[in-house]
């Protein structure tokens, strides 16, 4: 086990270490002068060159990189030249936000797919089943910002029962502000929920032809109580982990769905610096998300190993 | 009662009745939210240069300048209470209210306003906003209530220069700013009506009364909320849902400006500025060198069916930098005229193939505006390429002059010399046409040295004739500014500059 | 990674049922509108169509007539023109960059599949490290930065989608090594290149090329993604993404603006789906794959 810990650690650091590299290259290879964009107007010559000194941006690129990891070890991910504020804390005003959305997504996507999964794998086969695998199937032709203009025509334009923007911080009007996530989080559960269905329904289809639901039946239990208790929760192995790896993807994935619905998250944060050209903004946001993608699902690999020993000892 | 008393009794109603002011009381007390277009930065001009609107806006607030604007559009007390000027105009004594303090506690004073000048002006600070105030070569505090500029050209109306809430011209806490350095942007410290309780970046700014302040029997309301809502439809639906009491908006959205003058919950506010929305040639690139180009590419527009495609009809057509909305009105502006066969035929006769790239905001209101450009000019025969930036990079882009067109805005002031002298004469830095002409000069350099208004307005009318002459720049529409609200919001001022002041509002 | 393909390849666990039915009904429909929309975007130069840019100033948002079957746009401009022209772009995008997803990727992966050791756990890695970004930020970066074109955003999005290509070519070389017929092979002394060229690549381009089909589907959402908030097709170029973001802004007084490209996009994207799982159902080398 702890080989198996040891050997997937050695794996994480380069690539830990190539992530940031290649964030670092792609934020300071961009064409546009960084000390000229600050300046605006007052760029002459001169002053260019003072500013680039000041900077750090006149060393050599591997020398800025080193410079920028030994800040990043220690927490320091610089500062936005626009705004002043660190990295560090605009991400920690933001991240909240771009969180909840994705837990509440995550969360409506499994109250569809749970029920779903069940009768399908009770009735696997049937009319059902195959209904929901072909809308499944068509649900995945339907990217996010699709299913976001349909639900906000439905639900905002013609029938106005939900809105359209409109976020307050949980502290200041806890309703509203979940109010302000069912669109939202509808748009992105309507693409999480197939996959999560189709994952536990293979795994419920498997378990249900094991012997002990047979014994549970001959014992004469209730039917509601074998599926819930005795099926569900044996198969919900790869329903948890794949809920773990799509609420780490989703972290980079809410841009689209954050725009249009107007919630101060990461993603827009994001969007914000690459238009502004905040290349420090963008640096270290992008360092942020890719580390914690990369961090998520080296913790879901474990916790997959630890829970399932087939996959510690040999791989194909 | 005798009729004597009755008489009197009726005397005294009618006096109450004309003595009492508006016929809507103002009401003490609530909370306004306020919708704006962009996140704010900052305050701190070393920082972020240069305010955009909603900076002004959020300004208008907590910083407040010399002089303001009544209602007729001329200079009133606000920080300073009188003002004198020497007979070249090139000396302008003001003298300052007493009894001012900053919100952190520390007095208001000629020192404190020239510390704020000679901070912005030092060219150590490299900062950005330096340019607007070069025509002032010093200012002098020599006794706390009296500030003298020194100006390097002639200012006929410097006092309502002074007037709008730019970095420049906001007053802030050198106490506070020395306090607090690099954390001073977003924690801005003024002499105005309200005072920041909370700022969370990109969501919202709560501000709340300051109870100290200097006027406050013309403050209402408890707490403003200013949030930053960038997409257009989700301004308006915040409006329309009640979560925002007032919304910046523009002619862009002619449509929700349609709905909310239909809706009678709702109030449209619109000002007729002066000045437009222009576009810049860069006169040292082929071909925009040759003067036919120029004035083909001006004459190929038909500003009604652009307006009609881009704001319903909204958009008023400019002619002229002035625009309906200054007291400059000209009987003869030199405007070319509109006439698509006749720009045609002077590309023809220009003989090269006429292509070159434009400058756009990657906005559906600049992909909107390219598009329509690009059909005009597409149909004289001229190829132009739309190239989308995002809204910062243009000044940028201009002041390095690395553009074939760039739009740009003259924006309402109420007065023109300010800009037209940035934009349009030879040795300006701002030049940003590279072009010069002596005669513009002499028109511009004219209209500075005499107070006479008529006299001043033949001066820029002859500018204008220039100008229209040599194609060097050209208007589309003039500036409306518009905001629209809850028909509850009540006391707020005409939109001088585009910016909508809601310091002293008030809700029914 | 056993847990990320579970978690990530969402078409594969879709398709399972889908396994019994072959060539059915819905393949050939798919095909057929594949085969239509195809036709009409390359023969849109010499349908009689009105021009898609030319803008109509007084014409906004017109209804249907003789002259525009399907109405004006916001700016005046033939909506079924431009939903053919739209078409048109977004499809050349659409086949073009996972054509360099599937040369580099079909490559890395053959080459990690079939010599293993350090040469796999490297190119698995470098996979890994380009999954661990935001596709749409990296996407919006450069076409932000580098200016929007034709040839950026087919790059970008072509680059985006090696690792999928890797992935899909690397398993299937990792089961066909161990097949008789490579087995034989070497055993009959054959170089790595003539066994690579002769022997799994011919194997290997069929799955290939049903997972290309799939990569056209979501190339297509991809750039319609980036084209929707403004920073995909350069104006007036029109892309059915640009028709939707642009359609957003009138979805209460004219909703077909956003819904009629909206519904193009899907009959496509779903088309491609269809057939590159089919497809993929028929021609998947590995034993009962998932």
């Amino acid at each position: 086990m702890a080989r198996f810990i040891g050997r997937r650690l050695v794996y994480l650091l380069p690539v830990l270490l190539a992530v940031t590299l290649l964030t670092f290259l792609i934020a300071s290879l961009l064409p546009g002068d960084l000390a000229v964009t600050i300046l605006g107007d007052q760029a002459t010559p001169e002053k260019v060159e003072a500013l680039r000194a000041q900077m750090g941006l006149d060393l050599p690129l591997w020398e800025r990189y080193l410079r920028w990891l030994w800040g990043v070890a220690h927490g320091d991910l610089g500062r936005s030249f626009r705004t002043g504020e660190t990295v560090l804390a605009a991400v920690a005003d933001r991240l909240p936000v771009s969180l909840e959305l994705m837990v509440i997504a995550e969360g409506m996507g499994l109250l569809i797919a749970i029920p779903l999964a069940i009768l399908c794998a009770v009735k696997s086969g049937g009319a059902l089943d195959r209904f929901m695998t072909g809308l499944a199937f068509g649900k995945l032709s339907l990217p996010p910002y699709l299913v976001a203009i349909l639900l906000i025509y439905l639900f905002a334009v013609e029938l106005n029962l939900l809105p359209a923007t409109g976020w307050v911080p949980f502290s200041e009007d806890p309703i509203t502000n979940i109010r302000s996530f069912v669109l939202p989080g509808l748009t992105l559960a309507f693409a999480e929920w197939p996959v999560l269905m189709r994952v536990l329904r293979s795994d419920m289809i498997a378990t249900l032809q094991e012997d002990y639901i047979a014994m549970a039946k001959a014992k004469g239990l209730k039917p509601a109580r074998i599926l819930l208790v005795h099926a569900l929760k044996p198969s919900s192995l790869t329903l948890v982990t794949v809920t773990g790896i799509n609420i780490g993807r989703l972290i980079g994935g809410t841009l689209i769905i954050e725009t249009i619905f107007a919630l101060p998250g990461i993603g827009r944060l994001l969007v914000g610096a690459i238009y502004a050209r905040d290349f420090i903004i963008l640096q270290g946001v992008v360092l942020f998300v890719a580390v914690g993608f990369v961090i998520v699902n080296f913790i879901v690999d474990m916790l997959y190993a630890v829970l399932d020993p087939r996959i510690r000892h040999g791989r194909a | 009662m005798s009729i004597f008393r009755l008489r009197t009794l009726g005397c005294v109603l009618a006096a109450m009745a004309l003595a009492g002011g508006p016929a809507h009381a103002q009401k003490q007390g609530g909370t306004l939210t306020v919708g704006l277009e962009l996140d704010i930065p900052g305050f701190d001009p070393l920082k972020v240069g240069v305010y955009d609107t909603s900076q002004n806006m959020a300004a208008a607030l907590m910083l407040e300048t010399l002089v303001r604007l009544d209602d007729n559009g001329k200079a009133a007390p606000s920080l300073a209470v009188s003002w004198s000027h020497s007979d070249d105009f090139k000396t302008w004594t003001f003298k300052l209210r007493p009894g001012v303090k900053f919100h952190d506690g520390t007095p208001f004073n000629a020192a404190a306003v020239k510390w704020n000048f000679d901070r912005q002006k030092d060219p150590k600070n490299n900062c950005r906003c330096a340019f607007y105030i070069s025509f002032i070569n010093s200012v002098d505090a020599p006794d706390d209530l009296t500030l003298v500029y020194n100006l390097r050209d002639p200012s006929v109306n410097l006092p309502t220069i002074l007037t709008i809430q730019s970095s420049n011209n906001v007053v802030q806490s050198p106490a506070a700013i020395q306090a607090k350095g690099d954390d001073y942007n977003r924690n801005p410290v003024g002499t105005g009506p309200y005072v920041i309780k909370s700022w969370t970046a990109g969501d919202r700014m709560v501000l709340e009364r300051n109870p100290n302040y200097w006027n406050k029997d013309k403050v209402y309301l408890d707490s403003i909320v200013l949030r930053p809502l960038p997409d257009s439809q989700s301004r308006f639906a915040s409006l329309k849902s009640g979560e925002t009491d007032l919304v910046w908006a523009d002619e862009f959205e002619a449509d929700n400006i349609q709905r909310a003058k239909t809706d009678s919950s709702l109030q449209v506010l619109s000002y007729a500025g002066s000045g437009a929305a222009v576009n810049v040639f860069n006169t040292k690139v082929a071909p925009l060198d040759d003067v036919r180009v120029r004035q083909a590419l001006v004459m190929a527009l038909d500003r009604k069916k652009y307006s009609q495609a881009l704001t319903n009809g909204l958009s008023r057509p400019a002619r002229n930098p002035y625009g309906d909305g200054s007291w400059v009105q000209c009987k003869d502006d030199g405007a070319l005229p509109e006439d698509p066969k006749k720009a045609a035929e002077l590309i023809k006769e220009y003989g090269k193939p006429v292509s070159f790239k434009m400058l756009f905001t990657a906005t559906p209101r600049g992909r909107a505006n390219g598009q329509i450009l690009q059909q005009f000019w597409k149909n004289i025969g001229v190829n132009m390429e739309i190239e989308q930036v995002d809204q910062a990079t243009i000044p940028a882009r201009a002041f390095q002059r690395k553009f074939d067109v760039t739009p740009w805005r003259i924006v309402d002031f109420p007065d023109p010399d300010v800009q037209m002298f940035a934009n349009f004469y030879s040795k300006s830095p701002l030049n940003l046409a590279n072009f010069t002409d002596p005669a513009l000069d002499k028109a511009l350099e004219g209209a500075r040295l005499t107070p006479d208004e008529a006299k001043r307005t033949e001066f820029y009318c002859e500018a204008s004739r220039i100008i229209n002459k040599d194609a060097t720049w050209f208007w589309t529409f003039q500036n409306t500014y518009y905001a629209m609200a809850k028909a509850k919001v009540k006391g707020v001022p005409k939109l001088y500059g585009g910016v909508i002041d809601v310091s002293h509002a008030w809700l029914e | 990674m056993a847990a990320l393909e579970a978690g990530i390849d969402s078409i594969e666990v879709a398709s399972v049922a889908r396994r019994r039915r072959r060539i059915g009904p819905l393949f050939v429909v798919a095909a057929a509108w594949i085969v239509l929309i195809v036709s009409a975007a390359i023969l849109a130069g010499v349908l009689p169509l009105p021009s898609p840019t030319d803008i109509d100033m007084l014409g906004k948002r017109a209804p249907p007539s003789a002259e525009h079957w399907l109405g004006n746009d916001g700016l005046g401009r033939d909506v079924l023109s431009r939903l053919i022209y739209g078409a048109r772009f977004s499809l050349t995008v659409g086949l073009l960059a996972p054509v360099i997803g599937v040369v580099i990727g079909g490559f890395l992966g053959m080459m990690a599949g079939y010599f293993r050791g350090r040469l796999e756990t490297f190119i698995v890695g470098g996979m890994d490290v380009l999954l661990a970004f935001p596709p749409l930020v990296l996407a919006l970066a450069v076409t932000a930065y580098l200016g929007q074109s034709v040839a950026n955003l087919t790059l970008v999005i072509g680059v985006l989608g090696i690792p999928a290509f890797t992935r899909v070519a690397r398993a299937v070389t990792l089961s066909l090594s161990e097949r008789e017929f490579v087995t034989a092979a070497r055993a009959l002394g054959a170089t790595h290149s003539r066994i690579l060229l002769r022997e799994l690549l011919p194997n290997v381009a069929l799955p290939l090329l049903a997972f290309f089909l799939l990569g056209v589907a979501v190339t297509i959402v991809v750039e319609g993604a980036l084209s929707f908030l403004g920073l995909g097709v350069p104006p007036p170029t029109p892309s059915w993404g640009s028709m939707i973001g642009e359609g957003r802004e009138s979805l209460d007084i004219a909703p077909q603006l956003a819904f009629l490209p909206a519904g193009f996009m899907f009959a496509t994207v779903l088309a491609f789906n269809i057939v590159g799982d089919t497809l993929r159902a028929l021609t998947d080398p590995r034993p009962g794959a998932l």
